[in-house]
């Protein structure tokens, strides 16, 4: 079916509840209904299986609007389906979970429940997910009231308040992983209770790197966005870039050059290459085979010393401009582009090679973790993970964008759907953008490098998705006609795919949770975290500023 | 031996002082050796010494929980077990400073001894990674403990003794890793699962549960853990190539044959990946126990069908 | 079904030059297009600030002295840039470009990250400026 056919069936399905229904784009329908009929309306998709739930948008559309909306964002293929919901700001804004049809709601709802002040009714996990359990309540930061000084913890608090169980409890005690643990890249808190070396209850904490950036791009220009969104990731920062400055030149009307965007895939598929390589040495140092994890970042070197040479640094490429790119591809960088891909192939191969005939790593990864076709759909699983277990989930192939039109690349699904499974994805993966970016560097179309985009953008909504390497990213981004955004809300990959290890964790053995933790190669999202220094019978909680000045009294 | 020479070798040389300073050097080698085999540079060749002077000058951080004595008396019984083990093995291509029949089953002890005193050190801090720890330690003890045993008695009952001075002078006529290739694989190995090196790194698993049974060991008592470890290592290499080395008879010999061990050993650790635990216990109660039975039945019936 | 993949890797690392660089005594040559420190060209310059608007860290400050005789100087925080190279894109006149050779920058203080570019006798006014209390003249788009 095409995009129209789509859209159409997806109208026919909500005829019975819509109040209102727009086509703001080719690709989308937007659908106005009440809260109350939003459980019926998720229902009736559900059980049509049109497409899948990619995010949750929650908006508040000014104090003058008196109201606050929700946007529930369906994708099928090219498709993209909004369901609206509107609530008042003040007094209740109550929404019903659909948590209960569709699991991997209960994230974003969550993330609506504290960052909105929305009042999700039925959703049995009311913890917070994103801000410090120290958090003040009542103040809801992405509300156009908030200020910063609103936000300052309640004393005696604690900012990350984990159950106070005692060690051992009957048979079982918890063990933590995180925040700060050598498996993690990153902090994330975890919770597994074991009994022996088995896992029987899982928990999860996110939030310790969340730095607000949703509310801080509302307080800056679309040229200064871009650097902002590009630093949300540091391994697939590009795609952030990508996706921000697509949904832009949407927005503001532009036809970025062919040669820009071919560009643009290049350092995408570079980028894939690099974060794929730096998982495959983090999944073989979780699994204590460090000669892998060694030889897997030598050879990663190959690949940012290449996009040091085309774009000018090693992490955070910065090769994006609003309407094109700001690095050209000249016969030098092309032939070197030429050589780092023929020697990383070999190396890739290699690497392949030994993550499926090596007996003793097989012995840590095959059959561990399984995840069936049914249950990634059930999970809403994206990206490497789901296409693990047979699910197509790849926009660049059910949504093609910019230069994927052009050079297009194919889907690689494994059936397993374990940890073997989803190594062997992402190497071949990587494969195939190497075949694909051989293609496009000799075959590069003529062109400028970028178009003047205006700097006040055209009022109106967007939605930009993009494969980045970790699944599907989607950004949704409202301009009120000036010239900064009057909303952008990004939701990351790695954020669906969390429950399935939180799943997949209980009933395994301990020693394999740091790698299903890998397997899905996460990459934690965003906050403000408050610190809290704890002295023998004097627990007080510090600000980083604070902190910071106790930091420097004390070296004096 | 007068008290004086007794003295003088159980403090400074060959075993004592100059043992652990040893223990230190082929330490180094070991992490020198993994590190190139990684296409990496490597420490240089006062690191671990480095390490062990930057560890005794930390604060040592007691947990509220740990009982004092056994906080404090730990990690110096692990250390005097190690260095007492040393006493009876031929270091340094040196008679043993000390010998009896019957020494080998004492040697191997007072090594049990020391990763004894490890799971209880985990067990003594009692956070839940040290528990995790020190359970993985004690279970794979228990895994490891027969087969290494078994795989030493091999050349023990080739030579009709049990001790250790004797054996070597045996094994100097006699290069029984080529009558006894099995046991000289399993003993290998076995030394690699005592000493809690990859792929039996399980114990002190560092993605998983941190540093393992000594996570709450901070200063002192890490160094001297630390020393323990390394001169078990030295111990260990010290009793495979003399049984099954061709016996060292002086130093040049001796600093041959456990370096080429520790090069072998070097390569194995790098080119295979961690076991989970209950991999590792499945391994050795399967493979290496009956290998090594095996082994030494062939090796009884062979010497009664010779006699 | 194999065990020991890598050892041939292994084995070859014996004689191959290891991976790592000995930094700081082997350096290695950074690429051409390589975003270090900024460098400003104030013969140029139009002072439209469209550099300063863009910048998203507000790492740039820039102190008209004189407009009609284009006299400008370009106040660089460089602990505030984050190198991204948009102050480049967006100026049209060419007046910026980050060098590919200055790119260690640790300092002990903080002083050495507050850089002044111009012609030599604007800086020095400049500064004579800010030691006195004399309010800078012209509209100088010193933020805070």
């Amino acid at each position: 079916m095409n995009t129209e056919q789509l859209l159409t069936q997806a109208e026919d399905l909500l005829a019975t509840w819509s109040k209102e229904s727009t086509h703001p784009d080719p690709m989308r329908l937007d659908v106005v209904i009440s809260a109350d009929d939003l459980r019926a309306a998720t229902q009736d998709l559900h059980t049509a299986r049109w497409g899948y739930l990619s995010a949750i948008t929650g908006l508040d559309l000014g104090i003058e609007a008196g109201q606050l909306e929700v946007l529930y964002h369906f994708c099928s293929g090219p498709a993209i389906t909004t369901l609206r919901v509107r609530q008042p700001r003040d007094g209740e804004a109550v929404v019903p979970s659909i948590a209960d049809i569709i699991p991997p709601a209960s994230f974003f709802e969550r993330e609506l429940q504290e960052m909105l002040g929305f009042t999700i009714t039925g959703l049995n996990n009311n913890n917070r997910l994103f801000l410090p359990d120290d958090w003040p309540e009542g103040v809801y930061p992405m509300r156009a009231e908030f200020t910063k000084d609103q936000g300052a913890p309640v004393p005696g608090r604690h900012a990350d308040e984990m159950p106070d169980e005692g060690l051992i409890n009957g048979n079982t005690f918890v063990v933590p992983i995180g925040p700060q643990h050598p498996a993690l890249k990153e902090p994330g808190h975890f919770e597994f209770t074991v009994d022996g070396e088995i896992v029987t209850g899982a928990r999860m904490r996110l939030g310790y790197a969340h730095r607000g950036i949703e509310k801080a791009a509302e307080a800056r220009n679309w040229n200064q966005n871009l650097y902002l969104f590009e630093r949300v990731c540091g391994i697939c920062s590009h795609t952030h870039a990508m996706a921000y400055s697509m949904g832009v030149e949407k927005l503001a009307q532009v036809e970025v050059p062919a040669r820009a965007q071919a560009i643009r895939e290049l350092v995408a598929g570079l980028e894939r290459v690099h974060s794929h390589l730096l998982w495959l040495g983090v999944a073989a140092h979780e699994a204590g085979f460090d000669t892998l994890f060694m030889y897997s970042w030598r050879d990663r070197e190959t690949v940012m010393n290449l996009l040091e040479q085309i774009t000018g640094n090693r992490v955070n490429y910065s090769a994006n401009v609003l309407g094109g790119v700001k690095c050209e591809i000249g016969p030098e960088q092309a032939k070197a582009v030429k050589e780092g891909l023929s020697y990383l192939e070999g190396r890739i191969r290699h690497y392949l090679e030994v993550v499926t005939t090596d007996v003793m790593f097989l012995n840590r990864t095959r059959g561990i973790g399984t995840i069936t076709f049914d249950e990634a759909v059930k999970f809403g699983l994206l990206g490497p993970t789901a296409r693990a277990s047979g699910l197509v989930r790849d926009v660049r192939v059910e949504a093609p964008y910019g230069a994927y039109l052009m050079f297009p690349v194919s889907a690689v699904t494994e059936t397993n759907g374990d940890l073997e499974a989803r190594f062997v994805v992402r190497l071949k993966e990587l494969l195939v953008s190497c075949a694909t970016m051989n293609n496009l560097v000799d075959n590069l179309p003529e062109g400028p490098l970028s178009v003047r985009v205006p700097r006040k953008i055209p009022a109106g909504e967007t939605i930009s998705r993009m494969e980045a390497p970790r699944g599907e990213l989607l950004y949704y981004i409202k301009s009120n006609g000036g010239e900064s955004p009057a909303r952008i809300h990004v939701r990351t990959p790695s954020l669906c795919n969390w429950v399935s290890v939180l799943e997949k964790a209980v009933g395994s053995q301990l020693a394999d949770v740091p790698m299903l933790i890998a397997g899905m190669d996460p990459c934690f999202s965003c906050n403000d975290r408050m610190v809290t220094v704890a002295r023998p019978g004097d627990r007080q909680t510090w600000s980083w500023e604070q902190l910071r000045q106790h930091g420097i009294e004390y070296y004096k | 031996m007068t008290t004086l020479s007794a003295l003088f070798t159980i403090l400074i040389f060959p075993a004592g002082l100059m043992l652990i300073l040893i223990g230190m050097l082929y330490e180094w080698i070991d992490r020198k050796l993994v590190a190139r085999l990684q296409n990496r540079i490597g420490p240089r060749w006062f690191q671990p010494f480095a390490d062990i002077v930057k560890l005794f000058a930390k604060e040592q951080i007691r947990p509220g929980i740990a009982n004092l004595l056994l906080f404090f008396g730990l990690p110096v019984m692990a250390l005097s077990g190690a260095l007492t083990a040393a006493l009876y093995v031929p270091l340094m291509g040196f008679a043993p400073a000390h010998s009896f029949p019957g020494d080998l089953i004492v040697t191997i002890y007072l090594l049990s001894l020391l990763t004894m005193c490890i799971g209880l050190a985990g067990w003594n801090t009692a956070s839940r990674f040290s528990l995790v720890g020190a359970t993985r330690a004690l279970t794979q003890m228990f895994a490891y403990e027969a087969p290494f045993l078994l795989a030493l008695l091999g050349p023990a009952l080739a030579a009709a003794s049990w001790q250790v001075s004797e054996i070597n002078t045996y094994a100097a006529s006699h290069w029984m890793i080529l009558t006894q290739p099995v046991g000289f694989i399993i003993a290998l190995i076995g030394l690699m699962g005592k000493l809690e090196l990859p792929p039996f790194d399980s114990p002190e698993a560092e993605t998983e549960i941190v540093a393992g049974a000594l996570t709450e060991y901070s200063g002192r008592g890490l160094a001297i853990f630390n020393l323990g470890k390394s001169v078990e290592l030295i111990v260990g290499l010290t009793l495979i190539a003399s049984f099954y080395l061709g016996g060292v008879a002086g130093i040049l010999p001796f600093l041959i044959k456990t370096i080429v061990l520790l090069l072998v050993m070097a390569v194995l650790q790098s080119v295979l990946t961690r076991l989970r635990i209950d991999q590792t216990v499945g391994i050795w109660w399967r493979f290496g126990a009956i290998l090594v039975l095996a082994q030494i039945l062939v090796m009884i019936i062979w010497k009664g069908w010779l006699s | 079904m194999k065990i020991g993949t890598m050892l041939k890797d292994v084995l070859e690392s014996f004689f191959k030059k290891p991976a790592t660089q000995i930094y700081p005594f082997e350096k290695v040559n950074t690429a051409e297009r390589f975003r270090g420190k900024l460098v400003y060209n104030p013969s140029v310059c139009t002072g439209c600030n469209l550099c300063t608007k863009d910048c998203p860290s507000n790492a740039i400050e820039l102190v008209t002295l004189d407009r009609a005789a284009k006299r400008f100087v370009l106040k660089y925080h460089m602990d505030r840039c984050v190198y991204c190279g948009q102050c480049v894109a967006s100026c049209k006149f060419k007046c910026m470009n980050m060098s590919n050779e200055d790119w260690e920058l640790a300092a002990i203080k903080k002083e050495a990250f507050e850089v002044y570019y111009g012609n030599d006798a604007d800086v020095a006014t400049f500064l004579e400026k800010l030691t006195h209390p004399d309010p800078v003249p012209g509209d100088g788009a010193v933020k805070e």
